[in-house]
């Protein structure tokens, strides 16, 4: 069994760096808070102003692309269920012409609710009821910038991977990800020999500290795979290492 | 059976009379060479019991015996052959298709004990064929016996009214000559065979023994074309000499052509010139066995059209009746299988009808009170959802300022400040508390679903010793990981087994009185078990039955330390129960006590034997350090040191283990 030590230096060295992202985010990061309960989004954008953020809100799904468009956020924070337009269709609506990062609110717990969110293209979910700080984390983790833009070219499989330009290709091809599975894709691809455990997949992607929902894992590497797979019921990229997790392909 | 009726008819009538002779043998060989009741006026009721019949019948019985053992011998003999070839040929034949024939049997087993209606026609055919062979023989007889009864009549009349006649012609005779003497006889019992083409009757006529033979007897004996004297059966002949003028009569049998026909032969004393002679008229019984034949044959054939018949009709008959009630069998099988909507077919008003009607009144109120549980069910599912997300948006709302106030009571004066704390506490509390019931109720509802991928419990282990260490670490216990493998996969719901065991092991921890908390892993090829395993305060082995009660707490006066809702074991249950798994407890006052966890390794799997013992074999573990694989988490995570065994205490002799172990 692994003794789990390691994972103190990589915590440590995460909490540096959060200070490195506090710096870059006290730009004011625009988030755009879809929720139309007024209590709770008046009580989110305190905890967001008071940790440095620029909150936007949006109280009705139907108006939340509008919203969206015309305030440009880093960050959607979305509350699932909504009046007007369901909160998975606003997702899907987002993701259609963004990159965004989208963190769900959601009160359900549910596998299928969770799974559904994930699936419309939401990074990140957050079940209610949340403590500001664990929000604020998921928040903080998504604005992260990427590692180090040090030019670096990487190949799982057929595919070229171009860390700095953000950039995946297959045989000339430009294939389009979302900075969240990009960084997914990148983590497996540093280290082709590793078999990541779901978990430590969380810790470096997402910046989970502790328990976490491997859900999330499982359905982004699904994602992932119906866009960079050629056949994703075979996948050649991402394979699973039964029991254990997932680990690139040679 | 058959067969053996059948035989009757062939058998020669002389053979005590079984073919044609009359009721039983016994009586009937008596009244056989019992006088002929006219011709004796003197015993006009001749009976078998009368002294002139006595002295005949052992004679008669003796000849029968040994003519019968002879007839027998060779039957036997006969029997026997056939019986060893008819054997060795199904023996050969059974050989060949032995397989076939035990499928056949075991088919007809199978339809046997299955179907009712297979059972009935069988039983049906059986009794038909039993009660048909007793009365057919019965009637075979009594027709045998009556067309025998009557030609014997007949007969004893024309014999009467021909050896009258002779006696006439004999008396009436003035002839002396050898020749013509001669002519006389043979022209005066070829008379006596009757005119036109057909023998009415045969005859033997023989001079009776042991008499003077006088001078001019020039006839001994004179009989019909091939026959002899030797066809009269010598009991006949001995109550024809002895009897004077009576006349007697006996079955026999005599040839035509080339077969032998059975017969009555009637037997006079008749005189001629002063000698007696036996006169024997035979009567041929070919013509009453040939008519007899033809109606046993009718009798058979008609039995055998009637038991198909009646085997007909009672498959007819249990089929109306059986047939719905294999109908209700399968409606059943398919309301069972879950379709509600599946009723039986009712025609006519009865009792089938009935019995329909009622299956369909069953199956409707069925139907109807199990739309209304799953009606139920959805209501309960939809009101937990709902209550969820009702309450849990303000709930969050409410956490998150309470959340605010806390990290800011440092500002505040000392009364606000405290009150800030208890906010931010109780509604923490609270917190935990909705979401263990809306956990609770999700399982009530029927809403829990299982969400297995194969992993490595020693992940999810591990993940939960370094949730813990921080509150081990607050109650000063370390804990322990005992293994002997180093990976475990489980087909699993990890969030589901983490929560268990994250719940068991706080749990340890809090009664475990700052004592060593042990975590024992073992699997076995069909299931993985974990162990739980405190030295703290214990409990009661009526205690350990309740632990996964809900709200059910061991000392309900104990403070409530660790905020625990009272429903964490009750969830840990319900999410092994998911699992097809078991969850269990033993626990000792002042032993401490061990929760035991054991999962399938396989969705679908079945757990037969748990790999961890659930009463501890001894209280710490000895030589754990040095077989299994040690994990120590709390305040001291350096050393491993050997556990030290409380002073005093032994391994409970008893179980005292409860729980889902069925």
């Amino acid at each position: 069994m692994e003794v789990p030590w390691g994972r103190h230096a990589v915590r440590r060295a995460q909490r540096d760096k959060d200070l490195v992202i506090r710096e870059y985010i006290s730009m004011k990061a625009r988030i755009l808070v879809v929720d139309d309960d007024e209590a709770l989004a008046e009580m989110i954008g305190i905890v967001l102003r008071n940790d440095g953020f620029e909150p936007v809100f949006c109280a009705d799904g139907g108006q939340a692309l509008e919203v969206f468009r015309s305030s440009k956020p880093d960050l959607v924070l979305l509350d699932l269920m909504l009046p007007g337009s369901d909160g998975i269709e606003v997702c899907r609506q987002i993701r259609g012409e963004s990159d965004v990062p989208i963190v769900m609110l959601t009160a359900k717990s549910d596998t299928s609710d969770v799974v559904r969110g994930l699936e419309s293209g939401a990074d990140d979910y957050v079940p209610k009821p949340f403590k500001p700080a664990e929000l604020v984390a998921r928040v903080r983790a998504r604005l992260r910038p990427g590692d180090q833009k040090a030019p670096e070219t990487l190949r799982i499989a057929d595919v070229t991977i171009d860390v700095a330009g953000h950039l995946v290709t297959r045989g000339g091809e430009r294939i389009s990800l979302t900075p969240l599975e990009f960084d997914l894709l990148v983590a497996l691809a540093r280290k082709p020999w590793q078999v990541f455990t779901r978990e430590l997949l969380l810790e470096q992607v997402w910046g989970y500290r502790h328990a976490a929902d491997t859900r999330l894992v499982n359905v982004h590497v699904q994602r992932l795979r119906s866009k960079i797979e050629r056949d994703p019921e075979a996948p050649e990229v991402v394979l699973t290492v039964r029991g254990v997790g997932y680990k690139a392909g040679s | 059976m058959v067969s053996d009726i059948k035989q009757v008819p062939e058998s020669p009538v002389g053979k005590t009379g079984e073919g044609l002779a009359p009721q039983a043998p016994d009586p009937a060989g008596v009244q056989q060479v019992a006088p002929a009741q006219s011709v004796s006026p003197e015993h006009p009721d001749a009976s078998p019991e009368q002294p002139d019949a006595s002295p005949e019948q052992p004679a008669r019985e003796a000849r029968d015996l040994s003519w019968l053992l002879s007839r027998a011998r060779i039957w036997t003999r006969r029997g026997l052959i056939l019986v060893l070839r008819v054997s060795r040929l199904v023996a050969i034949g059974v050989r060949q298709i032995r397989p076939g024939l035990r499928f056949v049997w075991r088919s007809l087993l199978r339809r046997w004990r299955r179907s009712l209606e297979f059972r009935t026609v069988l039983t049906t055919l059986l009794l038909a064929v039993t009660s048909f062979a007793i009365v057919g023989a019965y009637l075979s007889n009594q027709i045998a016996n009556n067309l025998f009864q009557e030609r014997l009549a007949q007969a004893e009349s024309e014999s009467r009214f021909n050896v009258k006649q002779v006696q006439d012609t004999f008396d009436g005779a003035q002839v002396t000559d050898q020749s013509s003497v001669i002519t006389l006889v043979y022209d005066t019992l070829t008379a006596v065979e009757g005119r036109g083409s057909v023998i009415q009757r045969r005859y033997v006529f023989e001079a009776a023994p042991e008499q003077t033979k006088p001078r001019n007897r020039w006839v001994e004996s004179r009989a019909s074309d091939q026959l002899t004297v030797r066809v009269i059966p010598p009991e006949l002949r001995k109550a024809v000499q002895s009897g004077g003028k009576q006349q007697f009569w006996a079955s026999t049998q005599f040839p035509v052509g080339n077969e032998d026909r059975p017969g009555i032969a009637v037997g006079n004393m008749v005189t001629f010139n002063g000698t007696a002679y036996e006169l024997y008229l035979i009567y041929d019984l070919n013509t009453a066995q040939q008519t007899l034949d033809e109606i046993q044959n009718v009798l058979w054939a008609g039995g055998a059209a009637l038991v198909l018949m009646i085997g007909a009709i009672a498959w007819y008959v249990t089929r109306n009746v059986v047939s719905p009630v294999s109908h209700a069998a399968v409606v059943s099988e398919k309301l069972a299988a879950g379709q509600l909507q599946e009723r039986m077919v009712v025609k006519g008003e009865d009792e089938v009808a009935r019995l329909g009607a009622s299956f369909n009144h069953m199956a409707a109120s069925l139907q109807e009170q199990i739309t209304q549980l799953a009606t139920l069910s959805q209501m309960q599912q939809r009101f937990v959802s709902d209550v969820s997300h009702e309450l849990r948006t303000p709930l969050t709302t409410v956490r998150m300022a309470a959340e605010v106030l806390f990290d800011a009571r440092d500002d505040f004066d000392p009364m606000n400040k405290r009150s800030a704390e208890l906010l931010y506490h109780q509604v923490e509390r609270f917190q935990s508390l909705l979401s263990d019931l809306l956990e609770i109720s999700r399982f009530d509802a029927g809403a829990a679903v299982l969400d297995a991928e194969p992993q490595d419990i020693f992940q999810v282990i591990s993940h939960v010793m370094e949730g813990a260490a921080p509150v081990a670490a607050e109650y000063g216990s370390e804990v322990r990981l005992n293994a002997r493998q180093k990976s475990i996969i489980v087909e699993m719901d990890s969030r589901r087994i983490d929560r268990i065991l994250r719940n068991l092991l706080l749990n340890a921890l809090e009664h475990g009185e700052g004592k060593p908390v042990h975590i024992s892993v073992a699997a076995n090829h069909e299931a993985v078990a974990v162990s739980v395993r405190d030295h703290g305060i214990g409990m009661t082995q009526a205690e350990a039955a309740r632990v996964f009660d809900r709200f059910w707490r061991a000392d309900p006066a104990r403070a409530r330390t660790t905020g625990g809702s009272g429903l964490g074991l009750s969830i840990a249950a319900e999410d092994t129960k998911l699992h097809n798994g078991w969850l269990q407890a033993w626990g000792r006052k002042g032993a401490g006590s061990n929760f035991r966890l054991t999962l399938p390794l396989r969705q679908g799997g079945t757990i037969v034997k748990s790999p961890l013992q659930l009463e501890p074999a001894d209280i710490g573990f000895p030589g754990a350090a040095s077989e299994g694989q040690m994990l120590v988490l709390g305040q001291d995570s350096g050393d491993t040191p050997q556990p030290t065994p409380s002073a005093g205490v032994k391994p409970a002799p008893d179980d005292g283990g409860t729980g889902e172990e069925p």
